[in-house]
C-alpha cells in the first residue's frame, strides 16, 4: 500500500547573490511568492513551504494548486526527496517517479532510439525493462524512422513526443506531475490522454501540480491548495 | 535497478526528516554507488557521443596525448642532454597521470553545476553524477594507457616486479582524486570563484610539479617538490610502472593524504549534501 505522510514540514532555500531587495520588491512579494525574510549579509531566505501538515493514501488523485511561487513545485521536489526538508518530516510508503521536466536527461545530439535508453535510465528503469518497452514507446511516438536521427533534428513537437513516451513507460507506486502534461498536435492528443488513463490506472498515488481546472477536474479526486508554502485548502 | 522487473514486492519506506538529513549523507554516497549501471551507462555515452562522426572515435584521445607525449620528450631530452629512452617513459606516465588527477579535479568543480537540470528534476541520488565524471575519466585515462604500452614496448622497457605494486598505488591516487574531486564540486557549487581559482592553480602546479622535468636533473631538492603532494601521488603510480622504487616518504604521504581527505570530505559532505540541489 503505497502512502505519503508529511508532518510539519518545512522548507528555506538561501538565495545568493539576491543584493540587496528594494522596497517595491518587497511590498510586490507579499501578493505572489513565498515568504522571503531577510538573511545575514546578502543572503535572503525563502521559506518556500512552512509547517505543512497532509497524509495522503492509497488511490488518492491529487491535484495541487495555487499561484506562481506557493509552493507546489518545492513540495513536490521534497517528496521526490531532491529537496531536503529543513523541519518536520515525510515518510513515503512506495517507489517515487516525477515527472517534472520531461526532457532532463535527454541528449539533443543522441538519436530517438538511444534518448529511449538515456532517459529510461535516469528514470530509473534497468536496460531490460527498457528493451521490453521499446516497441510500446516507439509505436506510440508514430516517428518510424525519424527514431534513427539525432534529436537535433526533431521539430519541438516530436521531441515533445518523444520525452511524453518515455516519461510515462515507467512502473512507479506514486508518481509526481508538475505543470506540463500532453504532447503533439490535435490528433493525437486522444493518444495522449489514453495514455495518461493508463498511467494512472497503474499507480497508486498521483500528485498533480497544474494551473489548469480542467486537467484537476478530470483526473484528480483531491484537491490540495497552497498559499505562501501554507495549506490554504485541502479536501 | 532491477526492481521493477520483479513481481510486485513490498513497497519500500523512505523516511526523511529535518534531522536524520547530516546521517544520510553516506547512505547516499553508497546508494549512488550502486547505480553503477546508471553512471557507467552515461559515462560511456559521454565519450562516445564526443567523438561522433569521426574516423578514429576515442583514439583521438590515444592520438592528442601521444603527439603531447612525443613532443615534449624529445624537446626535454634535446634540452636537458638526456636520453630519450629515459625522458620519454618518464614524461608520458607522468602526463599520463596527471592528465587523469586533473581532469577529474576540473570538471569536479563543474560536476553539480552542470547537472543542474538532472538535479532539480530527476529523483535520484545527486552523487550519481560525480561516479559518472570519475567512470569517463577513468575510461579516457584506459585509452591513454596505450601509449604507456607502446613506449614500453618501442624502448624495450622491463618494469618487473615493482610493476606489481602498481595496483595498490593506483587505488590509492584513486581514492586521492576522488575526495579531492568531490570536495571541490561541494565547494564550487557553493562558491562559485572556486573553479576558476583551481583552474589556475592546477596550471601553475603542473610547472612546480615533476612531470615533464625530473627532480634528479636538480642539484637538491627543493621544498616545492620535496612537499608537492601532487608530486607524490604521482611518484606512487609512476615509479611502478617504470620499474622504480616508490621511496617510503611518497607512500606516507599518499596515505596520509588519503586518510586526512576522506575524513575532510566525508565531514564537508555530510555539512553540504542537503543543501546542493538548491545551491545549483
Amino acid at each position: 500500500m503505497a502512502h505519503i505522510s508529511i508532518e510539519n514540514l518545512t522548507v528555506e532555500f538561501a538565495i545568493f547573490g539576491a543584493s540587496s531587495r528594494s522596497l517595491k520588491n518587497q511590498i510586490l512579494s507579499q501578493a505572489t511568492g513565498g515568504r522571503v525574510m531577510a538573511g545575514a549579509r546578502d543572503i535572503v531566505t525563502v521559506r518556500a513551504i512552512d509547517g505543512l501538515n497532509l497524509e495522503i493514501n492509497d488511490g488518492d488523485r491529487i491535484g495541487l494548486v495555487g499561484h506562481n511561487g506557493s509552493g507546489k513545485t518545492t513540495l513536490l521536489r521534497v517528496l521526490a526527496g531532491i529537496y531536503k526538508p529543513s523541519g518536520g518530516a515525510i515518510t513515503i510508503e512506495g517507489r517515487v517517479g516525477a515527472l517534472f521536466n520531461s526532457h532532463a536527461g535527454m541528449d539533443p545530439e543522441s538519436t530517438g532510439l538511444e534518448n529511449i535508453y538515456l532517459r529510461g535510465y535516469m528514470m530509473g528503469m534497468g536496460r531490460r525493462e527498457i528493451a521490453a518497452k521499446l516497441d510500446d514507446i516507439a509505436e506510440f511516438t508514430e516517428l518510424g524512422d525519424f527514431l534513427r536521427l539525432p534529436m537535433r533534428t526533431y521539430s519541438a513537437g516530436m521531441f515533445a513526443r518523444l520525452a511524453f513516451a518515455v516519461s510515462t513507460a515507467a512502473h512507479n507506486d506514486i508518481l509526481l506531475i508538475d505543470e506540463g502534461l500532453g504532447a503533439g498536435d490535435a490528433a493525437f492528443q486522444k493518444k495522449v490522454r489514453q495514455r495518461i488513463e493508463n498511467l494512472f490506472d497503474r499507480t497508486s498515488i498521483v500528485i498533480l501540480a497544474s494551473h489548469s481546472e480542467a486537467l484537476i477536474s478530470e483526473f484528480c479526486s483531491r484537491r490540495v491548495q497552497l498559499e505562501h508554502g501554507v495549506l490554504k485548502n485541502a479536501a | 535497478m532491477t526492481t521493477a522487473a520483479l513481481p510486485k514486492q513490498k513497497a519500500p519506506v523512505t523516511r526523511i526528516s529535518a534531522e536524520s538529513v547530516p546521517a544520510q549523507a553516506f547512505a547516499d554516497l553508497l546508494n549512488g554507488a550502486r547505480l553503477y549501471e546508471l553512471w557507467s551507462r552515461f559515462a560511456f555515452h559521454d565519450i562516445r557521443q564526443r567523438f561522433r562522426r569521426s574516423v578514429l572515435g576515442p583514439f583521438w584521445l590515444t592520438f592528442s596525448m601521444g603527439i603531447l607525449v612525443a613532443t615534449l620528450g624529445l624537446v626535454f631530452s634535446a634540452l636537458f642532454q638526456q636520453d630519450v629512452a629515459k625522458t620519454l617513459p618518464y614524461i608520458a606516465t607522468g602526463i599520463i597521470f596527471w592528465g587523469l588527477l586533473t581532469s577529474c579535479i576540473n570538471e569536479g568543480t563543474m560536476v553539480f553545476i552542470s547537472a543542474e537540470s538532472e538535479i532539480r528534476n530527476l529523483p535520484m541520488p545527486l552523487n550519481v553524477h560525480f561516479y559518472r565524471m570519475m567512470a569517463r575519466n577513468v575510461m579516457i585515462w584506459g585509452f591513454n594507457m596505450a601509449i604507456y604500452v607502446v613506449v614500453v614496448v618501442w624502448f624495450g622497457l622491463m618494469p618487473g616486479w615493482n610493476a606489481l605494486l602498481f595496483v595498490p598505488s593506483f587505488i590509492l591516487f584513486l581514492i586521492n582524486t576522488a575526495w579531492i574531486s568531490l570536495a571541490v564540486g561541494v565547494l564550487s557549487t557553493r562558491y562559485r570563484d572556486i573553479p576558476q581559482l583551481i583552474a589556475n592553480a592546477i596550471q601553475v602546479i603542473f610547472f612546480l610539479t615533476p612531470i615533464f622535468w625530473s627532480p634528479a636533473a636538480l642539484p637538491s631538492r627543493p621544498a616545492f617538490v620535496e612537499l608537492n603532494p601532487f608530486y607524490h601521488l604521482i611518484e606512487i603510480v609512476r615509479a611502478p610502472l617504470l620499474g622504480e622504487v616508490v621511496s617510503q616518504l611518497s607512500w606516507g604521504l599518499s596515505i596520509g593524504m588519503a586518510l586526512a581527505g576522506l575524513g575532510f570530505t566525508a565531514w564537508l559532505y555530510r555539512r553540504a549534501h542537503a543543501r546542493i540541489a538548491y545551491w545549483v
